[in-house]
């Protein structure tokens, strides 16, 4: 089955990361799965791209996790990499979902990590909503159909 | 695991190219990038090393109007294939909705594309997968070079299970058949797609509806 989010859901996660963006002074941040799919993002814009981020946010976090495993840790809860004037920080939402911020250096890490807290969780409160939507709620048949067009890509 | 996201009427779905070492995964992704228009593709990134092989993964979105009223965006990625990176492709591998088995048809990969086929069906049986629930293509490359096997005993080799899955004749570094590839394994994981999330593959689908 997909995991799906509603209107509804994306802007309770959207107010959340606004809610951050602003208390951390932070430039950009998105919510996305280990698998590389974006759930929700502000700030971050195409230039940017939000799918690249999300896709290489989530392979740096889970090899931070295998790494973890080897030093015989039970996870590393966050990961940082900071730049000269960019910085970036991931922390796990829950088993599946990670937060991504990304801030220039007139921001501090302390900040973030202070109001990434309170962020997480209430995103694990959304997510659990999600999940027992998913288990009591079947999606109607009629969704999804596909295209007729023979192709799904074609040469330029 | 497909993600939908009804507020922006947005599919995302995984793909991932697996395979040995050198069998042409990221040049799939290279000749794809080529091949389609700007409006269907993002950037080709590359974690390689400095001698161009793949060191975590190469990474490309593409989008489609394929379902009706959603816009379908597929996260294209290749693992490495060299041994020693299995758990790198563990990582790569989770959530994939989709799979194209590259196998290097010269003669003395042969081993190495058992191998690495049986590393596919091992990682995703970890990951709580089976080679028989994940829609997968296996594409036939290098076709183009001499000493290649006939495509017979390749099917042989890597095309024995209970089912027979769709393969394609292919040669990554001229082009030919790696579109094919491409429209083959993304209409396999949008059937797949409808029916898990229906219960009935569009083709009952369009029977009941005639009926």
């Amino acid at each position: 089955m997909a995991f799906s989010l509603v209107q509804n859901d994306v802007e309770k996660l959207d107010r959340i990361l606004q809610e951050l963006l602003v208390q951390s002074e932070a430039n950009g941040c998105l919510v996305c799965d280990y698998s590389g799919y974006v759930l929700a993002q502000q700030g971050v814009d195409a230039q940017q791209d939000p799918l690249l981020i999300s896709a290489l946010g989530a392979g740096v976090f889970s090899a931070s996790r295998e790494l973890a495993r080897l030093l015989g840790e039970d996870k590393f809860s966050a990961v940082f990499h900071q730049g000269e004037r960019k910085s970036i920080f991931i922390c796990a939402v829950n088993l599946d979902v990670l937060l991504v911020v990304i801030f220039t250096n007139d921001a501090s890490v302390g900040l973030v990590k202070l109001y990434a807290g309170p962020a997480t969780a209430a995103m694990r409160g959304v997510l659990e909503e999600v999940r027992h939507r998913e288990l009591t709620v079947p999606v109607p048949e009629h969704t999804f159909v596909l295209n007729d067009a023979e192709n799904v890509f074609t040469k330029r | 695991m497909s993600f939908i996201n009804y507020a922006t009427r947005e599919i995302q779905l995984k793909i991932v190219y697996y395979g040995c070492g050198l069998c042409g995964k990221t040049t799939n992704l290279q000749v794809i990038h080529e091949m389609l228009a700007d409006e269907s593709k993002g950037k080709l990134t590359s974690l390689a090393t400095n001698q161009d092989r793949t060191l975590f993964f190469d990474f490309m979105p593409l989008v489609a109007e394929a379902i009706k009223g959603f816009s379908t965006k597929f996260q294209m990625y290749t693992v490495p294939g060299q041994v020693m990176y299995n758990l790198t492709r563990r990582l790569v591998l989770k959530g994939v909705d989709g799979v194209v088995f590259t196998a290097d048809s010269q003669w003395d990969k042969m081993e190495e594309n058992v191998e690495s086929f049986n590393n596919l069906i091992e990682n995703l049986s970890l990951q709580g997968d089976s080679i028989d629930k994940v829609p997968y293509v296996i594409q036939y490359n290098k076709m183009d070079l001499p000493s290649v096997a006939p495509v017979n005993y390749l099917e042989f080799l890597l095309n024995n299970r209970g089912v027979r899955h769709p393969s394609i004749i292919a040669s990554a570094k001229t082009g030919e058949g790696v579109l094919e590839t491409l429209n083959l394994v993304t209409r396999l994981v949008l059937n797949n797609f409808i029916k898990t999330q229906t219960g009935r593959s569009p083709a009952e689908k369009k029977n009941l509806v005639l009926m």
